[in-house]
């Protein structure tokens, strides 16, 4: 056993963890931040999505120690029903959300683009979600959504 | 007509839960002292089992309980026939499940799955329809047909003599289609309990929670009203989520350890596990009038059902009754058959056998424009089903068939594309 | 298993030697390799906190880059853009962005899978590379090193790359089965030197056609010193899908890969005239 410091959705944590775990293992399994999908476990779906120091990594490739003294983002930690984050609020208003399993990590994703770049091209839009995979949607809707939000945000 | 409902725009409420990363989807609840369930599958296409030993695996610190054949009540589930094995002792296809393991971590099971050592009689496989269907080949379910033919549609309309003699052009081709994964995005999951009333209680992501119910039912020997099927958010189906996978297995650890039962499919037991959609194979003869219209139709459809009937009646007698496109045809001869194969089993899948066989018509309709010379989109209009038109099945469509509207519409986008190569 | 944070090389090379642990970059081929029990390491040794190795610099002869440098880092950095253009190009379509913020070039050569990316344009720029054990530091050229087996000796550590300044104009184009998250069937890297309209010392790598990356011969000797022109071009793709040939021999990939690499030839050398002001 080893033990991790982090900051997850700004709350300190100091956690024993088996160095062979996971960040998705520890996010799901020791703090509960459920919102976090395994849709492969192998780095193609994108829907392990998190935030770490600023920047998208898949959590199912990422063991825990390498998360040892960093910041961490997760869906929990992006916006909630009284103030939605605007990429959260223009998925809804546009229908870019299906069956959902795809959803934490697609806002994750965009909102990272958002945050380095509020105004980007589509083109930059689609590079920045080519690592998310949705069965259900298309894409457009999402597509559309992340630009709207980004217009929102003007 | 006017309604309130049709064309208005209405927010999907639970799409804020999932924004929001607060949905719960199967994989996404646990119960206190609950053990984890790993599935043994078969890595052969048909086989026997002669035994399996389960000792190293029972030593394993940490390891509830080992499950094989002997251990299901009632040993059978289906959609349309109770043909699949909830635990096989007999392999009719790979990844059939032939042991099932409950350990008290995921690690602890996995491992224990590894060390579970089956003793299998290979048997020869079959892989090709056409070949299955052969009245000589042994049939691999003997108690539903005398043959690997599960299922044959003929379809008669008109007389093939007559539309044969009128046609200028023919056109013969075969077509075939692949297996295809429906890949949703989320992995089957399960968490089974005995509650306080000693009911089985089965949350999941199914598409069909009133069937799964009565498969529990029966496989454990429970009283439907003995079992509960709770549907928790489905992360993506489309056809994959109709037949059970995960749910029996599970309700049956839970009843032989008498505790809650996790289990989890990776992405890769998730293709091992879940029907596909129907390889096909149509053999398509069609023949037009100089004026361009439709005289007549031959076609057989073999698709492909692999170990297990599953939709495939139902899968196939769509691809019949859909074999000549939205197009009028006086005289059709359609054949269509599901056959079983040791392949992977195929059932419901988006369009449900309505898919495949588009290739096949509308490439007949391409073909046959070539070879008269007018466009693809000409013999497409001069064909199309109108109202009052009658389909092979016998049908009169007498409300509602805006086919030629919508050839207007995309007609000029069709020329552009046609002009600009 | 333990679990290693040196602070330095020294510290790092110390750990392997008395833990006979392995090296973990970014984790994107080893953890999967562990999550399918294909390795089971007695130690890990999380080298991303060695600054040293994060580096990408320029210095008087070459442009150094650390065997942590990600590929994200790599495709954003301006000097690499100017000056290994082709390792810019593959860093824009290597895996995702999410695999592109973790994967590192280092863990790239060390997994070195036939169709790693970043291989084929450093084979191309004429890189060295710099490693280093119990035994000391050495540098050699990367063509050599992908010459050996293993690759490796246990406990080598790969401290970065070393790509010499001599202003080559540099391509790369690789073969998916769709833009993003796409292992390369095919990839081609070219690099040369041009003066006026003639072209000098070629060199052209081939990733996803062998056991490993590797330069070509006799690509070079018969690209070089010629007039950069249409039929240099075709010479070049004649030239190239003989090479494939000859190393797929009868492999059910072969006819494919053979028609496909014409293509794939041709888009790297697209990719090399759009720098330089070659497209007239
Ligand atoms: C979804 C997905 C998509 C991918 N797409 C691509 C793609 O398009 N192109 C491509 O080329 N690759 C791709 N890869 C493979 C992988 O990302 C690359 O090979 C990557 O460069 C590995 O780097 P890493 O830092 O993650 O290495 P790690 O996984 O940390 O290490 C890989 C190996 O190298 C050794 N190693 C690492 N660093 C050193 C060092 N400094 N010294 C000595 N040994 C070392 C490790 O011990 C290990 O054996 C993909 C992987 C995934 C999961
Ligand atoms: S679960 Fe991590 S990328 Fe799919
Ligand atoms: S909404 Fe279902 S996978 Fe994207």
């Amino acid at each position: 056993m080893m033990v991790i410091e982090c900051i997850v959705n700004d709350k300190k944590y100091v956690l024993e963890v088996d160095p062979q775990e996971r960040l998705l293992d520890v996010l799901r399994n020791h703090l509960g931040l459920l919102g976090t999908k395994e849709g492969c476990g192998e780095g193609e779906c994108g829907a392990c999505t998190v935030i770490l120091d600023g920047k998208t990594v898949n959590s199912c490739l990422v063991l825990a120690g390498q998360a040892h003294n960093s910041v961490i983002t997760t869906i929990e930690g992006v916006g909630n029903r009284q103030s939605p984050h605007p990429v959260q609020k223009a998925f809804v208003e546009v229908g870019a959300v299906q069956c959902g399993f795809c959803t934490p990590g697609m806002v994750l994703s965009a909102k990272n683009l958002l945050d380095k770049n509020p105004h980007p091209s589509d083109e930059e839009i689609g590079v920045a979600l080519s690592g998310n995979l949705c069965r259900c949607t298309g894409y457009d809707k999402i597509l559309r959504a992340v630009k709207l939000a980004a217009e929102e945000g003007k | 007509m006017k309604t309130e409902v049709v064309g208005s725009r209405a927010l999907r409420e639970d799409s804020w839960g999932k924004v929001f990363g607060q949905t719960k989807f199967p994989a996404d609840v646990n119960l206190p002292n609950q053990i984890y369930g790993v599935v043994v599958r078969s890595p052969h296409p048909h086989a026997r089992i002669l035994n399996i030993n389960s000792e190293e695996a029972m030593k394993l610190e940490g390891v509830a309980v080992v499950l094989t054949a002997n251990d299901v009540p009632h040993n059978s589930h289906g959609v349309l026939f109770r043909d699949q094995p909830v635990i096989a002792d007999y392999v009719r296809m790979v990844g059939d499940p032939v042991a099932v393991v409950g350990g008290e971590t995921m690690e602890i099971a996995r491992e224990a799955a590894e060390r579970i050592r089956v003793d299998y009689e290979i048997l020869p496989a079959i892989f090709d329809p056409e070949e299955a269907m052969k009245p000589e080949v042994p049939p691999l379910h003997p108690e539903l047909q005398s043959t690997n033919v599960l299922y044959h549609l003929p379809i008669r309309r008109g007389s093939m003599e007559e539309g044969w003699a009128k046609a200028d052009v023919v056109v013969e081709q075969v077509y075939k289609t692949q297996h295809v994964d429906h890949a949703f995005l989320q992995p089957e999951a399960v968490l089974a309990y005995l509650d306080e009333r000693g009911h089985m209680v089965v949350q999941t992501a199914t598409q069909y929670a009133h069937y799964d119910r009565g498969e529990i039912a029966h496989a454990l020997g429970f009283r439907y009203s003995q079992v509960q099927v709770k549907t928790l958010a489905v992360g993506g189906a489309f056809g994959g989520r109709e037949d059970i996978s995960l749910q029996i297995i599970a309700a049956l650890l839970a009843l032989k350890t008498q505790r809650p039962v996790k289990m989890e499919n990776t992405r890769e037991e998730s293709f091992y596990s879940h029907s596909k959609r129907h390889p096909m194979t149509m053999y398509y003869k069609t023949g037009a009038a100089k004026d361009g219209k439709l005289v007549a139709m031959q076609a057989k459809i073999i698709g492909d059902a692999g170990a297990y009937s599953s939709w495939s009646i139902n899968v196939l007698r769509k691809s019949a009754v859909h074999a000549t496109g939205p197009y009028e045809i006086p005289n059709v001869e359609i054949d269509s058959f599901a056959v079983f194969t040791n392949n992977p089993y195929t059932g419901a899948m988006r369009g449900f056998g309505a898919a495949q066989t588009v290739l096949a018509y509308e490439s007949q309709m391409d073909l046959l424009a070539k070879k008269l010379g007018i466009s693809p989109l000409e013999i497409r209009l001069r064909n199309c089903f109108q109202v009052g038109s009658i389909t092979a099945t016998g049908q009169e469509l007498t409300s509602s068939v805006p086919l030629d509207q919508c050839l207007a519409k995309i007609a000029p986008y069709f020329r552009r594309e046609v002009e600009t190569p | 298993m333990k679990y290693y944070q040196p602070q330095s090389v020294n510290e790092a090379i110390e750990i392997a030697y008395s833990s006979q642990g392995i090296f973990l970059a970014g984790g994107t081929d080893l953890v999967l390799q562990m999550q399918k029990r294909k390795i089971q390491p007695k130690a890990l040794i999380d080298l991303g906190r060695i600054p040293e190795l994060h580096e990408i610099k320029e210095t008087k002869e070459y442009i150094e880059i650390g065997s942590m440098a990600t590929f994200s880092e790599m495709g954003k950095s301006k000097l690499i853009a100017e000056k290994a253009s082709s390792l810019w190009l593959a860093c824009q379509t290597m895996g995702s962005p999410q695999i592109r913020n973790q994967a590192t070039i280092g863990g790239n050569l060390g997994n070195c899978s036939p169709a790693a990316d970043g291989l084929p344009p450093l084979l191309a720029l004429g890189t060295e590379a710099v490693l280093i054990s119990g035994e000391g530091e050495k540098q050699m050229p990367l063509a050599d090193l992908l010459g050996q087996t293993p690759l490796l000796s246990p406990g080598t550590l790969i401290v970065g790359f070393k790509i010499p300044k001599i202003h080559l104009l540099s391509g790369f184009a690789k073969l998916g089965r769709r833009e993003a998250l796409a292992i390369a069937r095919l990839s081609v890297a070219v690099a040369l030197e041009l003066d006026g309209s003639k072209v000098g010392n070629v060199r052209v790598a081939l990733g996803a056609v062998g056991r490993r990356a590797f330069l070509s011969d006799s690509l070079a000797h018969v690209l070089s010193q010629r007039e950069f022109n249409e039929s240099w071009l075709e010479l070049g793709i004649s030239q190239i899908q003989g090479v494939v040939r000859a190393a797929l021999g009868d492999r059910a990939s072969a006819p494919y890969k053979r028609v496909a690499v014409a293509g794939v030839f041709r888009e790297a050398v697209a990719s090399l005239r759009r720098q330089g002001g070659l497209d007239k």
